[in-house]
């Protein structure tokens, strides 16, 4: 499972004290839980941190079932967060992982009841931040989750040695204040290299080998009235104090203090290198970070401790905020200490950098140079600052001036042999072709497939949810003229599509066509097992498949297509879009992840070819001399080995189609030019390695025919 | 950042195509050599052929005591090295302000990979390769750039170890040679290529330093301007001058500029039909040859034309020996046998398009009124390199004797004759309108309903032409106003489908203005749509 193979990473979750390990932050994190002594770690996988379920599950076998740690990737991210219910009766300690805000959305349910009853063993989140460039979800901030469920959250500076430190804080932390809490990592935290001086890993006192012998009830966890009341109550008299003493005893929270005495930065400590980098690069910080201007990095975000931030605060003239998205929680809550207690101290933060979007290097720098100039630090002159910034953005002018017009913009799109993008090639075609069937409305959803709402392809209306495509045309398609199209992939068919879609539309009635792209496994996290790829993370047989799931909530119009076959599959979505037939029509396109399949194959057709077996491969081309050039096949296909090349014929001035050495043969470029109807340019080539005795004559006797027959 | 004792290094790639590995090399190779460096990527969504980015930090001081904070990204205006496996994602770095002239030096390969944008336009859309070029040489300090791809294909080895060569050589970083290699060895994934592709890039990299630095410029660069790989082979040179021989009187009383196109248009005509209908070609050309500028659009635009793609054609290219002379060159089949299989679907109008025109005109017009869009057609795919494959095609390119009289000679020849009396009608008022004109030619193309649509635009673009000329040939006044109409409409259907739709919205309110002989709002109709309005 997962995109690679981890068996050095696994090695080094069982060091030991002395040892060091070198990998990504996010291996940190994943042996700083196996350091805490977990009994259960859990979760749904998404950038950024697939990595920890990943390699946990490679280490299932060698390392967590010695440990009699359970190990599960959950079906869904409310899965994965009431498996902490387990830390609700009994003292084990847990972690479950996913992405947000999408995942802290999926899982609010399970997590505001968990956050109520309360945990007597340490609970841990380890929320991966998709937020800012390279983020392929919506932006929100998980920080607003957290203070609705009294959830603390850690926000640690971006060290490894830091992130081991903080995943043990937080099971101290949670159990501390009897709260699971939240610690959160953005996507290049996660994906740093660094090393990590190790401890010894901690075997827990309940676990798989030492199992609970009775169960344990109390009313006062159980989240009915009147107790909900005496938790809310708990909530805010006795845990979240507890947890401003933890955090202020063990200094989670650190203060630097630094001669420019009437300033201050207070910042998340997730963003500290970049603040520390940015006062650098302005003069007024050693590589190290170490500034004249008091610092205060905030690992712990939420609860704040008055104390500590009002110590932090008195003296001061000037303090600023690096708080990244909005609402400025942060921002607002230190004016509001400041103004209870009557300091005269100016409070800014947003209106330097920006109110929203990641706080990037260059509007870091931005904000700091405002500030800094405008509160006159002593030790550097203002000069000083204004040259540095200078010399550092002197060369936009050269770039305006040598850039007339913007450069391409690169959108990502399917990989090369995908088996989803001929199925957007068929909904294109048949949109083309037969407007009156095809020209309808396409709920899009989220995964691999969402691609299919850019360029080429541009279909796809909406996308507004994980396994929600269904769910959200429920209300468009009685509203439209034409039966409308929903897509879906297995992984969001399993994680929310199969219950809030189809459950649904059955249960309403709904007269529609449900696509469920089926490439075996949940791609757009990194090929993860899902329900229907025939076993799980840990490597056991599940026996569930998506039409068995389908006719079990009555389903009766299933048609299962190959993904790569589009003239069936245009006919089977005209079938389903004008079929007399009421009630949902689902069409299953089945073809596997081509990425994982070339991950398998690949090397598997080297040490046949090695090994002198006959090996056929094959490939696609493009007769130079027959394209003319007018694209067509890139503007129903995309894929990336299907690209231009200047034509040889120099009376042609545009460029022609080219399949470049990259393509693994699926054969989708010709079936689009058969199925739309475009050129004859397209040609498919076997090539066989190792051919055998009876090949090799064959082949000899028709290029002898071939050769006598053919014109130069 | 020399000054402040840190490296930086700022990996741009498109998914796929290895950035990760390269980064790890560089990580690994610092720190065998005892420096304190660290790696950081966002690969995310944008794996999947978007653009990703890697970056790389490390401590020139070799006896640090303790790690500086590490920055998880680049900083525009700071950053030391860019080494890019791309050449557009260069631009786009650039166009971020991640180089600069103070500090800057860029490594990368100036090979491209087309974006979705530059390949789904129907003309030519690629992002000049000259503007990358002028762009990096303008913002880099030092710019080592060559085709990193072509090298390796030729070589068979990697890009990403020959970037990671010429990185060495280039002695951007403080990194010891002996490091790299240890560090392609510790990782152990394909030692032995990446090793030689490790030398060849180093050997590149430390040649350009002895020379001038630099070693990009266009003779450097492969892809797009580089020589394809289907270019002409020595056969058709032969036939080439065989032909030039056979015409030269023809050829010397041309102007030079037409003469340069006429000279690969004859061996294309005669290989297409036969000699007499080369001649046919250089009598069409006659009225245009003296002059030099629509002469050479139109002896491109006519020769391309008169040999237009019929399935007589199409069997003809499909059969040559020379094209599997390329497919085995291309798929470097060596001794591996190869089976070709042509996905052939000529409609109704390709296939009775071979029959006489006398025959099948009245059935072709009926078709014509039954299927307005997608005429039926016959699907099948052809194994080619099988005997009885062959001949079905083979036997095609025979019936070339029919093609004269055949019903789409009769529709291609008619339109051309409508293109070139337009052209001539053109020229008699001003020759820039009649290179508009001539130019329009360049939107028929393809097969079956994209060439009929593509077609249809054409003749909407020649009626254009004319009547807005002929407004202006009353006023007196010049032929600006139609001139940059008609290349407006040209370069709105060669944008693609979208464009096309824009084109004929253009042409619809283009048409009200001339019927009410409105010339003031036909100009500012033309500007605003130049200008991207309306």
């Amino acid at each position: 499972m997962g995109e690679r193979s981890f068996a050095e990473d696994v090695k080094q979750l069982g060091y030991g004290r002395g040892q060091t390990l070198r990998g990504e932050g996010i291996l940190a994190i994943t042996k700083a839980l196996l350091q805490s002594g977990v009994s259960y770690v859990g979760g749904y996988p998404g950038a950024p941190i697939s990595h920890l379920l990943d390699v946990l599950a490679d280490a299932n076998e060698s390392l967590l079932k010695p440990l009699g740690i359970y190990y599960e990737l959950s079906g869904s991210e409310a899965a994965a967060a009431a498996l902490l219910g387990a830390s609700i009766n009994y003292p084990v300690r847990g972690a479950v992982t996913w992405k947000s805000v999408v995942g802290t959305n999926v899982a609010s349910d399970a997590l505001s009841h968990v956050a109520s009853a309360g945990v007597l063993g340490g609970a841990l989140v380890v929320i991966g931040e998709d937020y800012g460039e390279g983020a392929s979800i919506l932006q929100e901030r998980t920080h607003s989750s957290a203070l609705k469920s009294s959830i603390p959250l850690l926000d640690p500076r971006n060290t490894l040695q830091s992130f081991a430190r903080f995943v043990e804080e937080g099971f101290g932390l949670s159990e501390a204040c009897n709260e699971p809490v939240f610690f959160s990592i953005r996507i290049r935290a996660c994906h740093m290299r660094g090393t990590l001086a190790c401890r010894d890993n901690v075997r827990p006192a309940i676990s798989m080998r030492s199992p609970l012998q009775a169960p344990s009830f109390s009313l006062e966890r159980i989240n009915l009235p009147p107790f909900t009341y005496a938790m809310e109550a708990k909530k805010f008299e006795q845990r979240l104090p507890a947890a401003r003493r933890y955090i202020l005893e063990r200094g989670l929270n650190e203060h630097r203090p630094g001669t420019e005495a009437h300033l201050g930065i207070v910042m998340q400590g997730g963003l500290w290198n970049t603040t520390v980098r940015g006062l650098h690069l302005l003069g007024l910080a050693d590589l190290q970070g170490r500034t004249p201007v008091p610092l205060m990095i905030l690992n712990a975000i939420h609860p704040l401790v008055p104390e500590e931030l009002l110590g932090f605060l008195r003296g001061k003239k000037r303090v600023l905020v690096v708080e990244e998205g909005m609402p400025n929680h942060l921002e607002r809550e230190l004016k509001a200490l400041a103004h209870e207690a009557k300091l005269d101290v100016e409070i800014g933060g947003k209106e330097f950098f920006s109110p929203h979007g990641e706080y990037v290097p260059a509007l870091v720098v931005g904000g700091l140079r405002k500030f800094l100039v405008s509160a006159n630090p002593t030790a550097q002159s203002v000069t000083a600052i204004e040259d540095r910034y200078a010399a550092l953005t002197a060369h936009r002018e050269v770039v305006r001036a040598a850039l007339p017009e913007p450069v391409s913009k690169r959108p990502p799109s399917f990989c090369t042999g995908c088996p989803e993008r001929p199925v957007f090639s068929a909904m294109k075609i048949l949109r083309t072709q037969d407007p009156s069937v095809g020209d309808t409305h396409v709920a899009a959803d989220i995964g691999c497939h969402t691609f299919s709402t850019q360029a080429p392809f541009n279909v796809g209306n909406s996308v507004l949810g994980y396994g929600m495509g269904l769910a959200s045309s429920s209300a468009v398609a009685p509203l439209f003229n034409k039966r409308v199209i929903s897509v879906m992939g297995d992984g969001g068919f399993w994680h929310n599509g199969l219950t809030n879609g189809v459950a649904n539309a059955m249960y309403n009635r709904q007269d529609s066509v449900l696509v469920i792209l089926d490439n075996f496994y949940t791609s757009a996290t990194g090929q993860h097992h899902n329900p229907s790829t025939g076993t799980n993370a840990r490597k056991e047989p599940t026996g569930m498949t998506i039409p068995q799931a389908l006719r079990g909530v009555g389903v009766s119009w299933i048609r299962t297509v190959d993904s790569y076959d589009i003239p069936k599959m245009i006919g089977t979505l005209r079938d389903a879009l004008t079929t007399r037939a009421k009630g949902l029509k689902v069409v299953i396109a089945r073809g596997e992840c081509q990425l994982e399949r070339q991950r398998r194959l690949r090397p598997l057709q080297r040490t046949r070819v090695a090994a002198g077996e006959t090996v056929v491969q094959p490939r696609f081309g493009v007769d130079p001399d027959v394209c003319t050039g007018d694209h067509s096949c890139m503007r129903l296909n995309g894929c990336p080995s299907l690209t231009l090349r200047e034509s040889p014929d120099p009376l042609r001035e545009d460029p022609i189609a080219h399949v470049d050495d990259t393509c693994v043969g699926c054969g989708v470029c010709g079936e689009v030019a058969h199925a739309a109807v475009l050129c004859p340019s397209f040609y498919q080539v076997r090539v066989i390695a190792n051919p055998g005795r009876w090949t090799r004559l064959v082949d000899r006797l028709r290029r002898a025919v071939i050769g006598a027959l053919a014109p130069a | 950042m020399t000054d402040s004792g840190l490296v930086s290094l700022l990996i741009p790639a498109v998914g796929g195509q290895g950035g990760g590995v390269l980064s790890e090399w560089i990580v690994e190779a610092a720190a065998l050599d005892g420096y304190r460096a660290h790696g950081t990527s966002i690969p995310g969504v944008a794996q999947r052929t978007g653009s990703t980015t890697y970056y790389v930090e490390l401590v020139t001081d070799r006896d640090a005591t303790e790690d500086p904070a590490f920055s998880l990204y680049p900083v525009p205006g700071a950053l030391d090295v860019l080494l890019a496996p791309e050449f557009l994602e260069v631009g786009r770095m650039i166009e971020a302000g991640f180089v600069s002239p103070a500090r800057t030096t860029v490594v990368c390969s100036t090979h491209r990979l087309y974006t979705i944008h530059e390949k789904t336009a129907t003309g030519g859309a690629i992002y000049p390769r000259e503007r990358l070029d002028a762009l990096a040489r303008a913002t880099a300090r030092r710019l080592v750039a060559f085709d990193a791809l072509s090298v390796a294909r030729e070589r068979g080895t990697e890009v990403n170890a020959v970037l990671l060569g010429a990185l060495a050589g280039s002695g951007a970083l403080p990194v010891g040679v002996a490091a790299f290699r240890n560090a392609i060895e510790s990782r152990g994934v394909q030692v032995a290529s990446n090793l030689k592709g490790f030398e060849i890039g180093l050997e590149m990299a430390r040649a350009a330093a002895a020379s001038s630095g630099t070693m990009s410029g266009p003779g450097a660069n492969g892809g797009v301007s580089g020589t394809p790989p289907g270019s002409p082979d020595s056969t058709e040179s032969l036939r080439q001058r065989r032909v030039r021989r056979d015409f030269a009187a023809d050829l010397g009383a041309l102007p030079d500029a037409v003469r340069g196109v006429v000279e690969h248009a004859l061996p294309r005509l005669v290989d297409y039909q036969d000699a007499p209908y080369a001649r046919r070609y250089l009598t069409r050309l006659r009225p245009f040859a003296a002059r030099e500028a629509v002469g050479a659009i139109v002896a491109r635009h006519l020769a391309t034309w008169m040999t237009y793609e019929d399935a007589i054609r199409v069997a003809q290219a499909k059969t040559r020996a020379s094209r599997f002379a390329r497919i085995r060159g291309e798929m470097r089949a060596g001794d591996a046998v190869i089976e070709v299989t042509d996905y052939l679907k000529p409609d109704l109008d390709e296939i009775w398009g071979i029959l006489p025109h006398r025959l099948v005109a009245p059935f072709a017009r009926w078709a014509e009124r039954r299927w307005p869009h997608g005429r039926p057609t016959l699907g099948q795919h052809v194994r080619t390199t099988t005997v009885s494959g062959y001949l079905r095609v083979w036997l095609l390119a025979r019936l070339r004797a029919l093609r004269p009289v055949s019903w789409r000679a009769h529709a291609e020849h008619g339109r051309i004759d409508r293109w070139l009396e337009a052209v001539e009608r053109a020229l008699a008022w001003d020759e820039a309108l009649a290179c508009e004109v001539a130019q329009l030619a360049r939107l028929v193309k393809g097969y079956g309903d994209v060439r009929r649509r593509l077609a249809a635009l054409f003749d909407t673009g020649l009626a254009l032409a004319l009547s807005a000329g002929e407004i202006e040939a009353r006023r007196r006044a010049g032929f600006a106003v139609s001139t940059a109409l008609t290349e407006r409409f040209r370069t709105l259907v060669l944008e693609g489908p979208d464009g096309e739709t824009r084109a004929a919205a253009l042409a619809a309110a283009a048409n009200a203005h001339v019927a009410a002989g409105d010339l003031d709002g036909l100009h500012t109709l033309v500007t605003r749509s130049a200008a991207g309005i309306g």
